[in-house]
């Protein structure tokens, strides 16, 4: 009703049957929902409270925080290194959100349309879990080995492969910018079969009627992939793009693993910075303040998704 | 209003039963007191069990369960895990009662100013620790009120010490023709030499300790005690642009340009830079003697010696780290009892002859030659009241910037006085609760 009101337009049907009430009303529901409530209450509010309180307090970790006030809110709007973090959070953007989500609807297109057909199945599937290996890899093993492929010097298996042309080694972690585009090409590596992964579960739900219909009257591959693909999968698009912003904004494994936030703080990440701020200098109250700031730009981004999707559906369906 | 009473009944009882967990957790947490048994030592310590030190401690184990009947629970750790956990775990009573711990203001010195661990001075006092160790290897165990070192009250009892001075790989250098230097200006020829025959002289890491270590060893060429002394116990404020960080610091930069050390050096570990020496790459390595053992057992396609940094009257270095008891152990009577086992000499020379550096250790115990002459370098640098800690320890979290501003040095993305500059205003933000 709510919605209807809102949208002051037509009056739309119910999406799913409702279940059906028992004669008590919905007390006993509750009673399901307890035990969640509870953990989110415990693991999630809690903490959220009490990390947005140690925002206002310089605490070394034990013994009772000190109520300082506004101070570290104010020293991070002068805190170059906080900027500098929250910058490269955009790097982040490029690599984990926007490359792997138009590559991995490209590929799963492709995957689903072009290889599925001509090679069946199960050559479709083998290529999916190969591009779907990085997520399952825990990223300190994989960022080892990463280290070992771009070490400097003549021993790394890149800069010995750069030396069969004849290119001069390059120490790839340790100046900029190629640091950062190496954790961005990593990235890049590792978030690649998440999207190709629900894309091609998405496409499952085309009707391949759609596509012939569409071949029937002389449309091409791309034709038929922006117009049917894209349009259907649209829900599938949203819920990559928002899940992949969140996990770039809040990074750290890679960081941690591979660069350390170095060189001279070049691969510096909120999450990191943060993470220094509480462990190694035990800056408590300016690491939640850190921390909190990212909470408030996580859920700042994952608001306005949402709403843009429902507003997109909303479009959608009045014009049906 | 039927469905508003049973909506505020249900967030009552969702709130009775929050609460309920609460307290339950909090029970958890805090326990209910336990005094000791007098019969288990809960033990947590670092040291890998093929380390100098590791092997040491499970002797003393075994000793201790013999002579005293009771039990040890050995708990293994992480250096890491114990650094940055150790503060939450000692105020609960999940406390073990002895606890291998890093020296030095940020770390120890914190856990004492914050009542976490014990004054341990009637121990001291009662088993006659004290007599034991070298003046230099006490500033470490003992801390003001403040946290500080080099106090009044001991916090904590290191019985191993550790250096930093330089591996030479003597094969190389007779290869090339060079002696080992003896003094500062002989070690600048020998990297000129080297260069000049196009080898890379320096195993170094920009990523690690390694190169601040070489940063703050260059600083105390030009420095005294009264340098040290500002810089680690904070007696006077440092001259961030004074001669001794100024010369470090441009001298540094000055052996990357110069070809001493490798241009790409900023992203290397330090394990890369030790297996570089290791491997016979780079023929000469400024580093901790906490690589000798390995040293002697992988370096073995050439033969090698380590020495102070030549020319060095002061030396990185200090007592290793402390055994401290916290203030919720329960144990405590047991704690102190295994921390005399580990002075003793049988105890000890096992630390001298793994290739540690033991404090107490019967010069007539270490057998075996490699390792007394590690003890012998040692022994001078002490006998000289040459140690000088490390560039880190003054402020929490001074590691990552020397690490962070030195790449950026050596990489030329700053000059010298903006790095120095960097540094200095880091330093004074961390080091501004102990002044």
């Amino acid at each position: 009703m709510t919605r209807d009101t809102r949208a002051g337009r037509t009056v739309l049907p119910p999406e799913q049957p409702s279940i059906p009430q028992r004669s008590g009303g919905t007390g006993a529901y509750w009673l399901y929902l307890l035990p969640g409530f509870v953990l989110l209450l415990v693991v999630v509010l809690i903490p959220l409270v009490w990390n947005a309180y140690l925002t206002f307090t310089r605490w070394k970790g034990v013994r009772a925080p000190e109520f300082i006030g506004l101070g570290n809110w104010q020293k991070l709007f002068s805190d170059e290194d906080f900027w500098t973090s929250f910058t490269n959070s955009v790097w982040m953007i490029l690599a984990m959100v926007v490359v792997p989500t138009v590559v991995g609807l490209i590929v799963a297109a492709l995957l689903f349309d072009v290889i599925g057909r001509k090679f069946g199945g199960r050559v479709g599937s083998f290529l999916r879990a190969t591009y779907y290996l990085p997520q399952i890899l825990p990223i300190a093993v994989a960022g080892i080995v990463i280290g070992w492929i771009v070490r400097p010097g003549d021993d790394g298996a890149l800069n010995q492969i750069l030396g069969w042309f004849g290119i001069p080694a390059v120490d790839w972690l340790g100046q900029m910018p190629s640091a950062v585009i190496v954790l961005m090409v990593v990235m890049v590596w590792v978030q690649i079969g998440y999207p190709v992964v629900v894309f091609m579960a998405a496409l499952q739900r085309v009707d391949p009627e759609l596509y012939e219909a569409a071949e029937l009257d002389g449309a091409n591959w791309f034709q038929r992939f922006s117009a049917i693909t894209m349009s259907i999968i649209r829900p599938e698009i949203f819920v990559v793009t928002l899940t992949c912003t969140i996990a770039a904004l809040k990074v750290f494994g890679p960081v941690y693993i591979i660069t350390r936030g170095g060189p001279a703080g070049a691969t510096l990440v909120p999450a990191y910075y943060a993470y220094q701020e509480f462990f190694t200098k035990r800056n408590i109250g300016y690491g939640a303040t850190i921390a909190t700031v990212l909470t408030i730009v996580v859920v700042i981004v994952s608001i306005v998704f949402i709403r843009v999707q429902n507003s997109i559906e909303r479009k959608e369906r009045a014009g049906l | 209003m039927a469905r508003t009473t049973r909506r505020t009944k249900t967030l009552t009882a969702l709130a009775a039963l929050t609460a309920t967990g609460i307290a339950l957790s909090g029970c958890t947490a805090g326990g209910a007191e336990e005094g000791g048994d007098g019969q288990t030592l809960k033990l947590w310590h670092y040291e890998s069990e093929d380390s100098a030190m590791g092997k040491a401690w499970a002797e003393a184990i075994k000793v201790f369960e013999e002579e005293t009947g009771a039990t040890v629970e050995f708990e293994e750790k992480s250096f890491e895990q114990i650094q940055k956990t150790a503060s939450q775990v000692l105020d609960t009573d999940a406390a073990p009662d002895l606890m291998e711990f890093n020296k030095g203001n940020a770390t120890a010195g914190f856990l004492a100013s914050t009542g976490l661990i014990s004054d341990i001075s009637d121990a001291v006092d009662e088993y006659g620790w004290a007599d034991k160790l070298a003046p230099s290897l006490q500033t470490t165990a003992k801390y003001s009120d403040d946290g500080v070192m080099g106090g009044d009250t001991w916090y904590g009892i290191p019985n191993y010490g550790e250096f930093v001075g330089v591996y030479y790989n003597k094969d190389a250098f007779a290869a090339a023709g060079l002696e080992i230097p003896t003094t500062y200006d002989e070690f600048v020829d020998v990297l000129d030499a080297f260069v000049a025959k196009g080898i890379t002289p320096l195993a170094e890491a920009g990523a690690e300790y390694p190169l601040g270590q070489l940063w703050y060893q260059l600083a105390l060429l030009k420095g005294d005690r009264g340098f040290v002394d500002d810089y680690q116990l904070y007696k006077n404020p440092v001259d961030w642009q004074g001669p001794e960080i100024t010369y470090a610091t441009e001298t540094l930069k000055e052996y990357v340009d110069k070809g001493y050390i490798a241009s790409d050096v900023s992203s290397i570990k330090a394990e890369d830079a030790g297996v570089s020496f290791i491997n016979g790459t780079a023929p000469i390595f400024v580093s901790g003697s906490w690589w000798y053992g390995r040293f002697v057992t992988e370096a073995t396609g050439f033969d090698w010696t380590m020495t102070a940094f030549p020319g060095a009257d002061l030396s990185l270095g200090s007592s290793g780290n402390l055994w401290v008891v916290p203030e919720n152990a329960a144990n405590k009577d047991l704690a102190y009892t295994f921390i005399d086992i580990t002075m003793r000499p049988e105890i000890q020379a096992i630390i001298g002859n793994n290739g540690g550096l033991p404090v107490a250790a019967d010069a007539a115990d270490i057998t075996d030659p490699k390792s007394s002459e590690l003890i012998s370098t040692f022994n001078g640098i002490l006998d000289q009241d040459g140690l000088s800690f490390y560039p880190d320890w003054p402020a929490p979290g001074f590691y990552d910037v020397i690490v962070q501003e030195l790449q950026g040095l050596i990489t030329g993305a700053q000059d010298a006085e903006t790095t120095a500059a960097n540094l200095g205003d880091a330093y004074d933000e961390g080091t501004a609760d102990f002044r």
